[in-house]
């Protein structure tokens, strides 16, 4: 099955870049956590894959104000920006276990696409909050934009990184279903920025994770915020949850990154 | 005594630990073949113009097999225990749920195999398929099984399981209160570690070497032989450890499967389920629908109970209807109940077809006896350990189908769930005891009720 | 491409995209890592790469060029079993066994890192790890005691194993 595949191996950020070229019939491999499954299952069988394990884009830099996080670093490295951004790592550690997380990539997490039975991206409703830019490769070259609308048209692009400000404060906020690993079944995020902006963004949504303006807007006022959430999102019913629960949670979870981001201040 | 009481190791201990314990897929054998299966996609169709050939002709595909290669299409796993036969070991005209095998194929790697499967055509005229076990009585349901919709060979040709003790009606007559319930656990995956898996070697003399994950290494042999019309002593069948199994791993038709595929290709053959297939396609605990009324006094008395049951067979009978015997033998669980009108059926829908899991037949009533317990308790604002402790089974106490109890636990049980949740029973219920029913404890209901544990 | 397993150099001949566990268990014949879903959701494929615990179902041998990978046929034989071994068996870690390559793995890589006998933090690192039959927690028993490094009495012979702690069950 993967005899008939052309394997390219690059050894840095650039050949990488190289060798996707505009992206078309190429199979991104970064951790494999999502990718491999699919490749053994018979349901994808790609003629090109590009494997970034060599390439040189699982960089992390905190130092100064800014934080630029490398595509293929794995989730599990996020603990270190427990400091800077405890909502980050906090929703980091809840992925899956320890191996999965030291093996899968914030590339491949942010771009993931919708999972068959339960929603996947935990990591697009912190870098939605803090408003990250994501640099990326498709066919129109190279592109740096909001990671909102990164997310619209993320299938067929290369990830290459995520920057952010460090915030104020950042708080996170989930339902986790218990199980052997831990799959969310809803998740919000809240940062309060330098400046006193609030952003909220949710995740396990029925399509990918997004911020929460009308929320944003209410933001002063907890009980109103949860309520008027719900109209910023579309909920699906998948095997975790239902549609209805998670429209009577969101709420709930939107007043608790609230009351946690007014106990940082 | 020196075993009673000690530390002894496991025989398998060591291997596991270093990982020498070998289950079916850690055999290798020189030659071998992979399988795939084409199964259906749907719920229920009627099914025709079955094509093999594209598959057959593909490079690397040594045998396609389909209905048409099993010598006895149709065997009776239980018919020694009078269930007649009724399942197809490979889809003929039909397929009646999804995942039903349709036809299997073994070449030399799990690309083509699964390419292979691609190949073949098949088409359905699908049908509306009955799921829900409620609407099998309706006039207008679909027609699952071709005795209908429910067995209808239990003794005597009965189409359900029937108990009748005592006087219903009188129990109802006399009762204080009626507590109704409706029971509905779910059907629950076995989930073992290691999937369905197994190995066939066609040996030189003609005999077929089988590796088999099954938890019933006799019994699958005979179902081999029986499937393949040769006599048992063609079969050599090696068990080993099964990586879990819990019930699961006893209707398996792998073996038979991979075995026609030995014979007609030449070569062994080896088929490991994925963890989907386990999921969609392996047989599970069944779904049960089970209403309950209870007929009770003001203080804490069962009268009578009126059960009825609803086993959800999906599409073949298999065990079930065993497990409901079972199951109608332990319908009061662990309590007393004199006047009875139990009603069982066996019934068949378009599911995958469901089996034995441990405690077969009897977690279900467990469950629902015991949720109705606290019911009862709860309707009647008395105390849940009271209300069982009255009604527990004590020697001399009969079962639903007239067993008496020379050594029921039901009290002792109680008491020490009492303790363990730090409930301090009132006097006289601490010192009850599983001794025969007397004062008290043998109200007029019951006179004239119980068993003679000499007799037995 | 080349890994060292268990201490032995091996040449590997399947193409890049090919997974580690089906090199491991088809192509060097190393059969204690299992395949029980083959998507990274059981945990029974976990050998260490470098030191640490990964899913063999999930890494393309691609990536893990020149890398060691330690299976559980390298932690100890029957005869030389290593503490960890010992602990599973003595505390009965193992039922049907299919479970118990990756709990070993990911129990040994978590001693290795510090781990202690604390259970929670012995159950966040075998999170991943799926078993049907013991209920985990003698499971977690077995990590606990080699982690406080306890001693076992256990001798194994061409005869069997002798457990000399005879004198009741614990």
């Amino acid at each position: 099955m993967t005899q008939a595949t052309e394997v390219l191996l690059p050894t840095s950020a650039a050949e990488a870049v190289a060798l996707f070229g505009d992206g078309s019939g190429v199979t991104i491999v970064a951790g494999g956590t999502i990718v491999l499954p699919e490749i053994t299952h018979g349901r994808i069988a790609p003629t090109r894959a590009l494997m970034l394990s060599g390439a040189g884009l699982d960089t992390l830099d905190a130092e100064g104000s800014t934080v630029t996080i490398g595509a293929a670093l794995p989730v599990a490295r996020l603990a270190e920006l427990a400091q800077d951004v405890e909502a980050l790592a906090q929703c980091a550690l809840g992925v899956a276990d320890y191996e999965i997380r030291r093996q899968g990539t914030v590339g491949g997490n942010v771009c993931a696409g919708a999972g068959r039975d339960a929603p996947r991206g935990d990591l697009q409703g912190p870098l939605l909050a803090l408003d990250a830019s994501a640099r990326s490769i498709g066919p129109d070259g190279e592109t740096t934009e909001p990671v909102a609308d990164f997310l619209g048209h993320r299938a067929g692009r290369l990830l290459l990184d995520l920057s952010f400000e460090k915030p104020a404060a950042s708080a996170f906020a989930a339902i986790e279903y218990p199980h052997t690993h831990e799959y969310t079944v809803l998740a919000v995020t809240g940062v309060r920025t330098a400046g006193g902006e609030v952003r909220l963004a949710a995740t396990s949504l029925a399509d990918h994770g997004t911020r929460l303006p009308s929320a944003e807007a209410a933001a002063g006022d907890p009980d109103a915020a949860g309520a008027a959430a719900v109209a910023d999102v579309k909920l699906g019913d998948d095997a975790l949850a239902s549609a209805w629960y998670r429209e009577r949670t969101l709420p709930v979870l939107v007043r608790r990154v609230l009351s946690k981001l007014e106990e940082a201040r | 005594m020196k075993a009673v009481g000690a530390r002894l190791p496991r025989y398998d201990g060591i291997e596991h630990v270093t990982g020498r314990t070998t289950y079916v897929d850690d055999v290798r054998v020189p030659g071998m073949l992979w399988v795939k299966a084409l199964r259906s996609p749907v719920h229920s169709a009627a099914m025709s113009g079955l094509d093999t050939t594209k598959a057959e002709a593909m490079p690397g595909v040594h045998a396609v097999v389909t209905h048409a290669d099993v010598p006895l299409l149709e065997y009776g796993h239980l018919s020694a225990l009078g269930i007649p036969a009724d399942e197809p070991l490979l889809a003929k005209d039909e397929v009646r749920y999804k995942g039903q095998p349709i036809a299997l194929v073994a070449a030399e790697d799990e690309e083509t195999a699964l390419a292979a499967v691609d190949a073949i055509t098949v088409d359905f005229e699908e049908r509306t398929p009955l799921l829900d076990v409620r609407r099998a009585f309706d006039d207008d349901a679909p027609t699952v099984h071709q005795w209908g919709n429910w067995y209808t060979h239990f003794e005597g040709e009965m189409d359900r399981r029937q108990i009748r003790k005592g006087s219903i009606d009188d129990a109802f007559e006399q009762a204080d209160v009626i507590v109704q319930g409706v029971y509905r656990p779910a059907a629950i995956e076995h989930v073992p570690l290691e999937t369905q898996v197994a190995l066939v070697v066609p040996e030189a003399n003609g005999r077929l070497t089988i590796y088999s994950c099954t938890q019933a290494l006799y019994f699958s042999m005979g179902v081999v032989a029986a499937h393949l019309q040769v006599p048992l002593n063609k079969l050599k069948v090696v068990g080993g450890t099964v990586g879990g199994g819990f019930g699961g791993k006893v209707d398996t038709a792998t073996e038979t499967m991979c075995a026609l595929l030995a014979q007609k290709s030449g070569r062994p053959v080896k088929w490991r389920w994925t963890r989907e297939e386990e999921f969609l396609c392996s047989s599970t605990r069944a779904p049960w629908h089970m209403e309950i009324a209870d007929a009770v006094t003001k203080d804490g008395w069962i009268l009578g109970r009126k059960m009825l049951t609803l086993h959800d067979s999906g599409a073949y009978a298999r065990f079930s209807p065993y497990g409901l015997t079972k199951h109608s033998f332990h319908h009061t669980g662990a309590y007393t109940i004199p006047n009875l009108s139990f009603d069982g059926f066996v019934v068949f829908t378009n599911r995958v077809p469901t089996t034995a899991m441990r405690g077969f037949g009897v977690t279900s009533v467990s469950f629902a006896t015991e949720t109705h317990m606290s019911r009862i308790a709860d309707v009647l604002g008395l105390d849940p350990y009271e209300v069982r402790l009255k009604n527990a089974n004590r020697v001399g106490d009969t079962s639903p189908n007239r067993i008496v109890y020379t050594d029921p636990s039901t009290v002792s049980v109680v008491k020490a769930l009492a303790g363990g949740m730090d409930v301090e029973l009132a006097t006289e219920y601490a010192a009850m005891t599983r001794d025969p029913r007397e004062g008290d404890l043998l109200p007029a209901h019951l006179v004239g009720q119980l068993g003679n544990p000499e007799d037995h | 491409m080349k890994l060292t397993v268990n201490g032995t150099p091996r040449e590997i001949e399947g193409a890049p995209l090919t997974t580690l566990l089906h090199v491991l268990r088809e192509e060097l014949g190393v059969t204690s890592p299992k395949a029980g879903c083959e998507q990274g959701g059981c945990g029974a494929c976990t050998v260490l790469v470098d030191g640490e615990p990964q899913r063999a179902c999930l890494t393309p041998v691609g990536a893990i060029d020149g890398s060691e990978v330690t299976t559980v046929e390298g932690l100890g034989a029957p005869e030389s079993l290593s503490a960890l071994q010992q602990a599973f068996t003595h505390h009965y870690a193992a039922q049907c066994g299919f479970c118990t390559s990756g709990m070993l793995m990911a129990a040994e890589a978590y001693i290795a890192r510090g781990g202690t006998d604390d259970r929670e933090a012995i159950q966040e690192a075998l999170a991943g790890h799926v078993c049907r039959c013991t209920g985990y927690v003698k499971i977690i028993d077995a990590v606990a005691a080699a982690a406080r490094g306890d001693a076992f009495d256990l001798t194994v012979t061409a005869a069997g194993t002798a457990m000399t702690n005879l004198g009741g069950v614990s």
